[in-house]
């Protein structure tokens, strides 16, 4: 046991998912040439003006709803003044004094139990451009300057590197199926920074804070508040004192370095933006917003679990998307979901993965899906025979039964007539009945064999074995 | 050589539709004035080649309004596509846009001929254009005084009758002081009644585009033109646009004109009370009530107006660093170094004081103390106004203090030029329609000028007392002498 408490902070800018940037009509898409989107509002050429895009406003709502924050009605946007090369302007457009959500929360499933995470408060901002330094030169790609981005600021409320990580999945998550941003690390449309600091057991005062910057991935959030907690933790014990840095996470390393010793009171000179008026949201406005917002995931957790899928499956589900996105399509349905979810996390998703191939691509229509379940249920279909057929479900616009016709499946399930067949099978083998009487097991193996190829293979294996089974035991 | 440059602008209108004069021959007496009033300065950028291609577009077609032909000149702070735009600062000294601001887009399609871009103050800090980066213009009723500022080469162009148009912006007083120096009609519209999209950004809660002309009757014309929303800019207004003419000639009677207190106080010089006497005569003797009212914080128009400008005008101006369009420093050196010597050596010496006026009023400590309290008191002098207007139709005011000095007078002090624009300020401040009249001289035949205030959006009545005063006092304002 440590005599350390750590208090740790999070902080997450996402890019919004919109069409456009947030003040100017230039397009919001990763990944185009450089400077192909990007207009003279986005380069801050003189005389340009910012307009609003309404739906970052939007989706401003709708994630404020989702962090469960108190929305700012009356907002308006403040000018944050500093000289950098990738802030055309030298300044950003951001919001100071009235973030357009204030004190939300989420909840974390810890090994203890649910833990709350407060959320101090969110904003919505602009993003600076992308540059990029090669030897002597510096280039500048102004596609990303002016994209909409939101800022999550947690309360200095965690204390553990899991909490913290527990706490940006649950972020991601939640943002993702907000179909708020797309929440990609890799593309730097999510972006994590920590600040930690730490102090005697029992203290009660902070510690002196130490900022993270920009953290590859999740899993290093935690690594990176692990190597700074005990970083801190040897220089205490060495009697020195802390002083306030902005590190950065290496990867190659897997620890932070330091970035600079913070000057004290860096001066943003904040005021509020004169080239946009107040912003006052009404309640219609707001009421549209949230409607347009899909299922959740603990939503469709509770949905799942309650059509009995099994919880492993229900997070695999959850971890997939368009999966999750294409079972709910049949909420309205009798699907089966526990055959479904088996099915398109099984053999659809390794056909899929395979052949480098999405769900829309195929062949596999909503009846198609709904009848193969069904044969499946039924007995119709083993699942040998749906291994069978699958590539043809994929692939062809024919139905399943055509299918089964071509393939020559036809699983008897009348069982009248699998009694009888079973029944033929008996007599004609005493020998092998009076092993079974013997308790010899491996006799059942051999009945059923001859079972099903005096059916050809056109019964249910599954209800054959049962009936046959059932039949021996009243021999006994 | 007939002097068509003299003739109003329905005279010229009349003259194309019966084909007797053409946009071309115009021109040509719009660049002969021009050369021999070089001396005048009113020009940063000329557009001679691209003026005339226009006008010979134009023969082609149909005369339409009556803005049609019409030569105009524009501040050098309003973006035009392909035409250099300085701002009178070595910072943007070959700064060539590559698109057009609204009101630009707005007189092209109105069929009007920009001739070029008019000097000023250096990015339109000054109330003399002598912070000019390319030396000031002069005065055309006299060459050694000031034209006034900042758009003190479009009151320049005008006056001395090289063009009968010119577009000025006005963020403190910028269109109607040097209006009132040069004997013009002067309009600084309601804010957001003009698009501010490609005004170069001085103080962005302040600044507007206005017409600067000869006549009443012309600058409601071209504000006719000018005024609308346009959705690049969300400060511009969505409401309707009148005719701004349609008042114009209307009689005028029982009218309740109220005038500021503290704007007709000691701070007016005796020449200036005895020109805006007469005119509260006139008024009076038409069966109009004028009476003193009390309008709050006026006193304090001044500083009020520096702390929300100069805070503004430091961050809108940080975009010139270098790195994008204009003005960069030769030395090479780190990125905080390219910042700071482009920046000191790109402004002059009153931007740069600005900026950093600016930057410090801004800064954590004192933004509380100034700032904020600045807009806060601002809101109380807009409500003092919006009062006043509930009982008075319209508000009567001098324009400056005195009539245009000496070049060089103000640049030993510089808080004389703030000091004079105590007159024009409010307005900005409340964002009020606000328009300078000629009316009268001093002793050595300056101009006066007198300015009326109205409510919101209520620039029709502006005209409509503004014409009939111009028609009562029927002033010679050709003395704005050009070398013909």
């Amino acid at each position: 046991m440590t005599k350390y408490e750590a208090t740790i902070g999070i902080e997450v800018h996402v890019e919004v998912k919109t069409n456009s940037k947030f003040f100017s009509a230039s397009e919001n898409r990763y990944g185009k040439s450089a400077n192909m989107a990007t207009t003279v509002v986005d380069l801050g050429y003189p005389g340009t003006l910012p307009t609003i895009n309404q739906e970052v406003i939007n989706q401003g709502i709708r994630a404020s709803h989702l962090l469960h924050c108190t929305l700012t009605k009356k907002m308006h946007f403040d000018r944050k003044n500093y000289f950098y090369p990738d802030n055309p302007k030298n300044y950003q457009i951001t919001q100071n004094r009235t973030p357009i959500g204030r004190n939300g929360f989420l909840e974390v499933e810890t090994d203890t139990g649910l833990e709350r995470i407060d959320i101090e408060e969110m904003h919505l901002e602009e993003d600076t451009c992308k540059s990029a330094h090669k030897g002597r030169v510096s280039l500048l790609d102004f596609n990303r300057g002016g994209v909409p981005l939101i800022e999550i600021v947690t309360k200095p409320c965690i204390h553990t590197k899991e909490a913290a990580v527990l706490y940006l999945e649950k972020l991601r998550e939640t943002l993702f199926y907000g179909d708020i941003s797309d929440c990609k690390i890799e593309e730097g449309s999510m972006r994590c920074d920590a600040n930690v600091s730490i102090a005697p057991v029992g203290s009660k005062t902070l510690g002196t804070k130490c900022e993270i910057k920009n953290i590859g991935s999740i899993r290093n959030v935690g690594v990176a508040i692990e190597k700074e907690i005990a970083r801190q933790e040897a220089l205490l014990e060495k009697g020195e004192t802390l002083e306030e840095q902005t590190r950065r996470f290496d990867d190659q390393l897997g620890d932070t370095v330091l970035m600079r010793v913070k000057e004290t009171g860096n001066d943003y000179r904040y005021f509020p933006e004169p080239d946009i008026p107040y912003i006052l949201l009404e309640e219609k406005e707001i009421q549209s917003a949230l409607e347009t917002l899909p299922m959740l995931p603990d939503e469709r957790r509770k949905l799942y679990l309650a059509r009995g899928i099994q919880k492993i499956n229900v997070e695999k589900l959850l971890a997939n998307r368009t999966l999750s996105d294409y079972m709910n399509t049949f909420i309205e349905t009798d699907l089966d979901f526990v055959i479904a979810s088996n099915l398109l996390l099984g053999d659809i998703s390794s056909y899929l993965n395979k052949n480098f191939m999405q769900l829309e691509e195929t062949k596999l229509t909503p009846e198609k899906l709904l009848d193969l379940v069904a044969k499946i249920k039924s007995g119709e279909l083993s699942s040998k025979n749906v291994k069978d057929i699958l590539e043809d479900v994929l692939e062809k616009d024919t139905t399943i039964e055509a299918i089964m016709k071509e393939k020559n499946i036809q699983n008897i399930t009348d069982v009248s007539f699998v009694e009888e067949l079973i029944q033929k099978v008996l007599l004609e083998n005493p020998a092998s009945v009076q092993d079974y009487q013997d308790g010899k097991d491996r006799a059942v193996k051999y009945l059923m064999g001859q079972v099903m190829k005096e059916a050809k293979g056109s019964i249910n294996p599954k209800i054959a074995n049962e009936k046959l089974l059932e039949l021996l035991q009243k021999t006994r | 050589m007939s002097k068509y440059l003299d003739l109003g602008i329905t005279e010229i209108h009349k003259l194309y539709q019966e084909k007797r004069l053409t946009p071309t021959q115009l021109l040509d007496e719009v660049f002969a004035r021009l050369e021999k009033n070089k001396e005048l300065n009113c020009f940063i950028t000329l557009r001679k080649e691209e003026a005339y291609q226009e006008a010979l577009k134009l023969e082609q077609e149909e005369v339409k309004g009556l803005l049609w032909g019409i030569p105009i000149a524009i501040k050098d702070n309003i973006v035009t596509k392909n035409v250099r735009t300085t701002c009178a600062s070595k910072m943007l000294e070959n700064f060539i846009p590559i698109y057009d601001a609204t009101v630009i887009e707005k007189i092209q399609a109105a069929g009007m001929i920009m001739i070029g871009k008019t000097n000023m103050d250096e990015f339109a800090m000054g109330s003399t254009s002598e912070t000019s980066y390319f030396k000031a213009p002069k005065n055309p009723w006299k060459t050694t005084h000031i034209t006034g500022g900042s758009s003190g080469g479009s009151a320049a162009a005008v006056a001395s009758r090289i063009v009968p148009l010119a577009l000025g912006s006005d963020t403190g007083g910028s269109i109607r002081q040097p209006a009132s120096y040069t004997g013009l009609v002067g309009m600084k519209p309601t804010y957001g009644r003009v698009s501010r999209y490609g005004l170069v950004a001085f103080a962005s809660s302040l600044d507007q585009i206005g017409p600067m002309t000869r006549t009443v009757y012309e600058n409601a014309l071209l504000l006719n033109v000018l005024a609308g929303h346009d959705v690049k800019d969300l400060t511009s207004s969505s409401r309707e646009v009148e005719d701004y003419t349609s008042l114009i000639g209307k009689e005028i009677q029982g009218l309740k004109i109220g005038i500021p207190a503290y704007l007709v106080s000691e701070i007016v010089s005796p020449e200036v009370k005895t020109v805006f006497n007469h005119v509260v005569e006139i008024l009076k003797a038409h069966g109009n009530t004028v009476e003193l009212v009390d309008i709050d914080y006026l006193k304090q128009a001044v500083p009020l107006y520096q702390i929300i400008a100069m805070g503004e005008a430091s961050s809108n101006l940080a975009r010139f660093d270098g790195i994008r369009y204009g003005y960069r420093t030769a030395k090479e050196g780190t990125v905080d170094e390219l910042y700071e010597r482009t920046r000191s050596e790109g402004f002059g010496e009153e931007v740069k004081r600005r900026i950093m006026v600016g930057s410090s009023l801004l800064s954590s400590q004192k933004a509380k103390l100034y700032y904020d309290k600045a807009l806060s008191i601002r809101d109380d002098m807009q409500a003092s106004f919006l009062k006043a207007f509930e009982k008075y139709d319209l508000l009567l005011a001098p324009t400056t203090t005195t009539a245009a000095y000496p070049l060089g007078e103000s640049l030993q002090d510089p808080l004389k030029s703030f000091m004079d624009d105590v007159l024009v300020i409010p307005a900005n401040m409340a964002g009020l329609p606000a328009l300078n009249l000629p009316a009268g001289f001093n002793q050595e035949h300056l101009p006066i000028g007198v300015q009326i205030i109205g409510a919101p959006f209520e620039e029709k009545k502006i005209y409509q007392l503004a014409s009939f005063l111009e028609q009562e006092l029927s002033l010679d304002l050709e003395g704005g002498k050009c070398n013909d």
